[in-house]
């Protein structure tokens, strides 16, 4: 069980976290230094487009970096995590599926067609990552026969989960993508309709609205921790140093198929989500279920 | 505000550069794209990232739009803009453009220039941002506007619904675009019902087009060697497979594939581009990823573009490759057919890209708004060719 | 201890807002020109004819269907992953039949074209 993180931790959580995303940020290649970019967007003017609706965008924009950094509520630094949820997996599920609306609503917002392209394309694409997500991460509870994280870390203190449930954790690896619309998975923001969802957004709004993006891949992958790679379990190291290093060869790994990878279009990548993920992911939990019940 | 002043500077050390190339401006685009990379500034993909507008070209209105203007009123402040009309001064220009951009005095002065901005042909939505809602004086205006535009209306679609159709132009200043192509399209969600293309009016040219001058060289009679042509034609490749990679969402490649056509167009030997160019083009050869993604998107039949996306995208890898063994080759370029990069080069009144350009509207009819990018992407019409013919004796002084 | 569990959330909600509000007053401050600027949408400078915002053509509606049902069955998964071993062999034969029932709908789905558009 792990013992509650003082009351502090929840201010300092998404300092942290922002943290990583700007390290992150700084390591990525293409990015010219993020600390200038923060400071180019605060010096820059606001924008408003004709007929806009002013406070959904502005909704949008702050529900982005809100749901990832309360889907972190659950996430063990080490073994301690802000809160251990009972229903910890289902309360991440639930935040990151706001950001559906976030990106939905931002596209919708400054009424113009790129971006409105932009925020329905990420609803498609939502509809192709998330069932196969689901079930990946319900196959760790099941693992654990839990669904406070803090428990399934512990459930790993032998055998990770990535090694007896690989297609799970590769399924899980593909939507932390989809679901930051990273990489390959960037079709929602895509450089192909001018930025799509954040297309019209600028100050002020576009850095809480990036930001948000990049707290919400650093979040996802830091979930792939607990869920599937031993949480703080390792030789040597204590349990905080374990989850950074982990966090971080998960983030490389993201960072590295993005440049290896093209844009994957949600029309192609729909079908191979329902017709091969989900069964896949279905087998992958029957294995585990057999396996949990021979235990 | 001094301490806005120098936050200001700090923060624009290096401007995000949106760049809008007019046509008949190649030049002029490649030595941007050149400098822009090495200085490492970013490019913004649309006016709400840009802090400097860059213009390749003097834009010229399209239908007395002008769109130029209308693109410099979307930039947020703080803004600057400059336009690049001799490929030399390049640099130079751009350098003058980041210190208009930060110097706190021109601020006032760009919002000044924005106020004054030309409002559009078609009624009082204009750009001042004076538009708050039907207070003003719309007269002749239908009713059922809000804020001088009329809500889109329903109209049949290819499923067989009736759907919100849409009129919205797409270009000229959009990333990794042809410069000078302008599509009406009529969309119904992100669907393309309808395509047109309205190529902005071209200059008349006083160089021949860019891509293919070699070529026109050689048919003005002017010597020349296939080794210059066949530079010439595997950085064209180059050019074109940077802006599919870069609209398909492959921007690391896109990035490498650019650098290699700098290179090209410099000096450096076949050796040394080999280096540069064989790893890019194995790798986006073999890349599986992006044949499932290209496969089948923009099929054409027959003529010289014949295939999808993907069968053009390996014709353009085909040709770096076998120009980039040829770039040693000093006979004259007369002795062969006179072939550029985008197709048969002769004195006749229709360049290859025109032919491209006229198998747009057919593959974009039904296409998806990605899609649609994509195909434009894999033709890549060079409207600087048409340009050229409008000036008939612009091809043979170079 | 429910109740407990859930205040470090609420201040997380709290501070996460509470920085989004700080960064909006930072770049009160720190821009150069105050006023928002108000202009059109982008397309590549031209203006459209009518306002975008517009009844979407959503293709993938089919699969929102398909989705719904498998949501549904989302919600019976989570506790059930908690059960498994107490409950034992009927849980998964029950469970699995239940999936196998929604992925023969998806098996259906697909030859229908529904997860294909262009």
């Amino acid at each position: 069980m792990a013992e509650p993180a003082p009351p502090w931790a929840a201010l300092v959580l998404p300092l942290a976290l922002a943290l990583v995303a700007t390290a992150l940020a700084t390591a990525d290649a293409r990015s010219t230094g993020p600390g200038r970019e923060v400071l180019r967007l605060l010096v820059q003017q606001r924008r408003i487009t004709r007929a806009a609706d002013v406070p959904l965008v502005r909704l949008a924009t702050t529900l982005l970096p809100v749901a990832a950094v309360l889907a972190a509520a659950v996430l063990p630094l080490g073994f301690r995590p802000v809160s251990d949820l009972p229903d910890g997996i289902v309360w991440f599920n639930a935040m990151e599926a706001l950001a559906w609306a976030a990106v939905w609503l931002a596209g919708w917002g400054p009424n113009s067609t790129l971006s409105l392209i932009g925020g329905y394309r990420f609803l498609a694409q939502g509809l192709a990552y998330e069932l196969p997500h689901m079930l990946a991460i319900t196959t760790a509870a099941l693992g654990a026969q839990s669904l406070r994280v803090g428990a399934v870390a512990d459930a790993q203190a032998g055998l990770w989960f990535a090694v007896w449930m690989p297609a799970a954790f590769g399924i899980y690896l593909l939507s932390a993508l989809a679901m930051a619309f990273w990489g390959p998975f960037d079709q929602p923001v895509g450089r192909d309709t001018a930025g799509g969802a954040a297309a019209e957004l600028s100050g002020v709004d576009r850095l809480v609205f990036l930001g948000g993006r990049r707290l919400l891949l650093v979040v996802a992958a830091a979930f792939s921790v607990p869920l599937f790679l031993g949480g703080g379990h390792g030789p040597l190291l204590p349990g905080w140093a374990w989850t950074l290093i982990k966090t971080a060869a998960v983030l490389g790994l993201l960072l590295w198929v993005r440049r290896r990878v093209p844009t994957v279009r949600t029309e192609r990548y729909m079908e191979l989500s329902w017709v091969v993920l989900t069964p896949l992911a279905v087998a992958q939990a029957l294995v585990v279920a057999v396996v949990v019940l021979k235990k | 505000m001094d301490l806005r002043a120098r936050l200001t500077r700090a923060a624009l050390a290096r401007p995000a550069v949106l760049l809008a190339t007019s046509p008949g401006a190649t030049r002029e685009r490649l030595a941007v794209e050149a400098e822009l990379g090495r200085r490492g500034w970013p490019s913004a993909a649309g006016p709400a990232s840009a802090d400097l507008l860059v213009f390749a070209g003097v834009p010229l209105p399209l239908r007395d739009d002008d769109w130029a203007e209308r693109v410099w009123t979307a930039v947020p402040a703080p803004k600057a803009r400059v336009t690049v009309t001799d490929a030399e001064h390049a640099a130079h220009t751009l350098d003058h453009g980041h210190r208009t951009l930060l110097t706190p005095a021109a601020h006032p002065a760009e919002r000044h220039e924005t106020a004054t901005a030309a409002a559009p042909d078609h009624g009082p939505h204009d750009s001042q941002g004076s538009h708050g809602g039907m207070d003003h004086a719309h007269h002749g205006r239908p009713p059922g506007t809000v804020a001088g535009l009329p809500l889109a209306e329903r109209a049949e679609d290819r499923d067989g619904l009736r759907l919100d159709r849409l009129h919205v132009p797409l270009g000229p200043a959009l990333p990794d675009w042809p410069a000078g192509l302008v599509l009406r399209l009529e969309l119904q969600g992100d669907v393309v019902r309808r395509a047109e293309v309205d190529p902005m009016p071209t200059p008349a040219a006083s160089r021949p087009a860019f891509w293919s001058e070699p070529w026109l060289k050689a048919l003005a009679g002017e010597p020349g060697t296939s080794g210059e042509a066949a530079r010439r034609r595997c950085a064209a490749h180059l050019d074109s497979l940077g802006r599919f990679l870069g609209v398909a969402g492959w921007s690391d490649a896109a990035t490498r594939a650019r650098r290699a056509r700098d290179r090209t167009l410099g000096d450096a030997h076949g050796e040394e581009l080999r280096p540069l160019v064989h790893p890019l083009v194995r790798r986006v050869r073999k890349s599986r990823t992006l044949r499932w993604l290209t496969a089948g998107v923009g099929e054409l039949p027959g003529g010289p573009v014949a295939g999808d996306a993907h069968s053009r995208l390996i014709g353009w890898l085909d040709g770096i490759e076998y120009a980039l063994d040829a770039i040693g080759d000093r006979t004259p370029l007369a002795d062969h057919p006179l072939i550029g990069p985008r197709g048969r080069v002769d004195d006749t009144e229709a360049p290859a890209s025109r032919t491209l350009l006229a198998a747009l509207p057919a593959l974009l009819a039904g296409a998806e708004f990605a899609c649609a990018r994509l195909v434009v992407a894999s033709l890549d019409p060079d409207l600087d060719e048409l340009a050229a013919r409008r000036a008939p004796d612009g091809r043979t002084h170079g | 201890m429910e109740a407990a569990a859930w205040e470090p959330v609420a201040l997380l909600l709290a501070s996460v807002v509470a920085g989004v509000l700080l960064l909006h007053l930072l770049g009160a401050a720190a821009r150069t020109v105050r006023e928002p600027l108000s202009t059109g949408p982008f397309s590549g400078g031209l203006e459209p004819r009518e306002h975008p915002v517009s009844r979407f053509h959503a293709r993938w509606y089919p699969v929102t269907m398909v989705f719904l049902a498998f949501d549904m069955e989302m919600l019976f998964m989570y506790p059930w992953a908690r059960v498994v071993p107490e409950v034992g062999v009927p849980a998964v034969v029950e469970m699995f039949l239940f999936l196998g029932v929604l992925l023969a709908g998806v098996g259906y789905a697909w030859r229908e074209g529904a997860f294909r558009w262009t």
